[in-house]
Parts: structure tokens; sequence; C-alpha cells
């Protein structure tokens, strides 16, 4: 076993973490961190999204990572969207619009919609479903998901 | 997932080093290596972590050819204008990689080394006459595309080496291509069956080149070799293309598994030919010479 020293800035906040080589990030948020709202869903498989997280801007499956390997980067997890006790633009939006239901996938969906709010904020239906292709979610259907990222890009837009 | 010896070189010589010493597993994106690891399909005790070598991961053209690191992304192939203009069929393929968030990770150089059948990179690079080269601490060879892989997860790779870019035509002339990606829906699929082709028409409305290559439908990636003797030289029509399609079955060693069964590959593989020959074709017919 191979023990490294991992820097890692999460949601605006330095972290220096002393573990096992052999784990992830989605380990690292939610063990040593505490960061819960990272989901692992599909056991580690890259396959649901659920653990998705935005890591130096894109968004990747945190379950895919090996802690190493995120060395030096910045990440941003659903706990770092709200400011000032103000949910963020998206966070609203899917309440708004009820895009949640069991709301196991909504962290991951929420992040990868940033991702894509972030490069494109008037995205078309298909770019939607694009970046959200990664985010599997067996409850909303995607399409009040869709209204969602619409009313979020719109809000992010004019401001409300 | 299992406890493994890990290594993170920050260097070429530092990672051949490395590799002699331990001949540990490279892991690069992760996204192939990390769930096998999970499901214990591998039990490497030690694992290289290439992912920070900076000076893999670059796309250039030099001397006529595009080369790239091995650690070039498919996000990054797919947003390079270079790609999109020159190897437009890649650029489409890496495009129906997973979800946005393998293709932030995953690399070109994975995909090659992972060798499935199904890799959707491997189809278009065999069409561009792709080279993969491999360095190690005292050698460094290029390997056509269409001899790397051995089989299905095998390629020539030997101890110590490791893919370190890849290299191909640049494409000339009235030229098309195009690819086409069969899954059982858009995100998350591996494919059924994949086809990319590359044509170039001649001033006399000929064919100049022809070249098609399949995925998923025999133990490696493969070229179209009888479907190409069709094409080449040939003015290019719907009934050629449907000839050419025909002439595929010969190419391909299709097998029946959790995807799809052989019957169906073999209905389809004709059918995607001529699909992506006519897209081919229409690109080229617009393209001044």
């Amino acid at each position: 076993m191979t023990t490294i020293q991992v820097h890692l800035q999460v949601n605006d906040c330095p972290y220096t973490v002393s573990t096992s080589a052999s784990r992830t990030l989605l380990e690292v948020l939610r063990e040593d961190l505490g960061l819960t709202g990272v989901k692992d869903a599909c056991g580690g498989e890259g396959e649901c999204g659920a653990c998705t997280v935005i890591m130096d801007g894109s968004p990747v499956n945190s379950c895919l990572v090996l802690i190493g390997q995120a060395e030096g980067s910045r990440i941003e997890t659903i706990e770092g969207l709200a400011k000032y006790d103000q949910p963020h633009p998206i966070q609203r939006a899917f309440v708004e619009v009820g895009a949640v239901q069991c709301g196991y996938c909504t962290p991951g969906a929420i992040l990868a919609s940033k991702a894509l709010l972030e490069k494109n904020l008037d995205p078309s239906d298909d770019e939607i479903r694009e970046a959200l292709a990664g985010n599997l979610c067996r409850c909303t259907g995607y399409s009040k998901m869709l209204t969602a990222v619409h009313l979020a890009a719109e809000v992010m837009n004019h401001g409300d | 997932m299992h406890d493994f010896e890990y290594y993170q070189p920050k260097s070429n010589d530092e990672l051949t080093a490395v590799l002699d010493r331990t001949g540990g597993r490279l892991v690069a994106g992760g996204t192939d290596v990390l769930p096998r690891m999970r499901r214990g399909q591998l039990t490497d005790a030690c694992l290289i972590d290439i992912s920070r070598l900076a000076d893999l991961r670059y796309i250039r053209q030099v001397d006529g050819q595009l080369e790239f690191g091995a650690l070039t992304t498919y996000a990054e192939l797919i947003a390079s204008p270079l790609i999109q203009q020159e190897a437009a069929a890649l650029a489409q393929a890496a495009a129906t990689v997973g979800c946005p968030q393998t293709r932030y990770r995953g690399t070109v150089g994975g995909n090659l080394a992972n060798a499935s059948p199904a890799a959707d990179s491997a189809p278009p690079l065999l069409t561009l006459d792709a080279d993969v080269h491999l360095f190690s601490a005292k050698t460094a060879r290029a390997v056509p595309l269409r001899d790397f892989f051995v089989g299905p997860g095998k390629t020539c790779l030997e101890a110590g080496e490791y893919i370190h870019h890849v290299t191909t035509m640049r494409p000339s002339g009235k030229w098309g291509a195009a690819f086409y990606k069969l899954g059982k829906r858009s995100g998350m699929a591996i494919s059924i069956a994949s086809v990319a082709a590359y044509l170039e028409l001649g001033a006399d409305g000929r064919l100049r080149a022809a070249r098609l290559a399949f995925g998923s439908v025999a133990p490696c990636p493969v070229r179209g070799s009888h479907a190409e003797e069709v094409l080449l030289g040939k003015v290019p029509s719907l009934q050629l293309f449907e000839q050419a399609g025909r002439a595929s079955l010969a190419d391909i060693a299709p097998i029946g598994d959790v995807r799809a069964s052989f019957e169906y590959r073999v209905h389809v593989v004709p059918v995607l030919a001529q699909r992506v020959l006519m897209t081919a074709w229409q690109q080229s017919e617009k393209r001044s010479a």
C-alpha cells in the first residue's frame, strides 16, 4: 500500500489529505471531508453519474478519479453551490419545476448542468440531454430536468 | 478496491524506469482500469498513474501528418479545430464515447491500449492509416494501428513499452469522412457495430482512395480490405456502395453477445457501411479539389 499526501481545493477551501493511494476522490470527499452530497449509486463503475463533481471546470465521475490524480485540483461539490444560504439558480430551478423525486441523482445532475451552463448559457434541448446523458435518473423521466435547466439558464442570463 | 503500490511519474524517463522496475499497470483517465479493478478483473499489485505527464497531451501537425499525445482526452479531440477539420470522423467518434464525464477523463491512448473490439476511436484511426508510437527506456517504434491490435484486450505492446503518441495521415483533395456508431441508446452505450469511412475523389471522378473500418464485429477493430477493393478506382454510386457493403462481410467475423446477435450484426454492417460511404461521398463532392 502507498500512502500519499494530496492537496485539494474543495468548494474554495484548501485541504491536505494523507491517505491510501488506492482510494478514489469519491471516497475521500465522502468519508474524509464529510461531503455526502457526492453520491455513490453504481458502486464505482462510472455508469450512473451520481458522484459527479466539477474538477478544474469539467464534470467528472469522482468514483473514477484516483485520489492521487486529483492533486492540486479545484473541486466543486453540491455543498459549495449555495452562497450565503441562497441556493444556486440551478438548485432553485430544480425545486421550482419539481425536477427531483428520490433525490439521489440530483446533486450529480445539478453539477453536470452547472458545467454545461458555465460554457453555454443558451443550451438547446439536445445540448442539455447530451450534458445529462451520464446522469442516470429513474424517477423524473428527465423532462422536468430539461425544463429546470432552461429556467436556470434564463435566470442566470437575466437575473430574476 | 484492492490495495496497490502507486507511482506517479513526472517525466517519460521516470515512467520508463518505474515501468521497467515494477511492470505495473498504466492508468490514465481511469475510465476502463478503475471499473475493472473494482470488479476484480484487474488485480495488479502496482499502478503507474501517467495522468499527469503533461507532454503526452497535445494535438499538432507535423510534416504532413496529424500527431496527438496518448493522453489527449476525447473532449480535447472534439474541441480541437484541427481534428474537426482534418480528422472529422475521429471527432465524431470521440463525441459518441460514454458521456461528458467519460470524455473529460478518457484518453485515446487508453482506448487503444485497452484494445476493446468496440473501441470507438479505432475505426476512424484505421481509416486514417494511423501509426501508434511505442516508447520504452531504450527503444521507440511505430506500429501501424492495424497491427497493434492482436486480439480482444490484447496489443503488441511489450514489457516496458507504453503508447507515447499517435500519428495519422492528413486528408487531401476532394475528401470526405464519416463515422457511425450503432448502440442501444446514445448515452453510455457500447457499440453493437461501428463503421468509419474515408474517401478521396480524383479529378476523373473516380475514387482514388477508399478506406473503411469496423468496430465490434471482429476480435479487433478491422479494416474493410475487401470492401475497399470494390471501391478503389470506381465512380461512386449507391449501387457501388451496396456492393462494397456486401463485400465487407468478408472483412468481419462477428459474434453474438449481450448487445446483439450474430445475425443482426451481419445484417446491419452492410447497411451501415453503405450509409457512411454515402455521407463521405456527399462531403467529398462539396469540397473543392
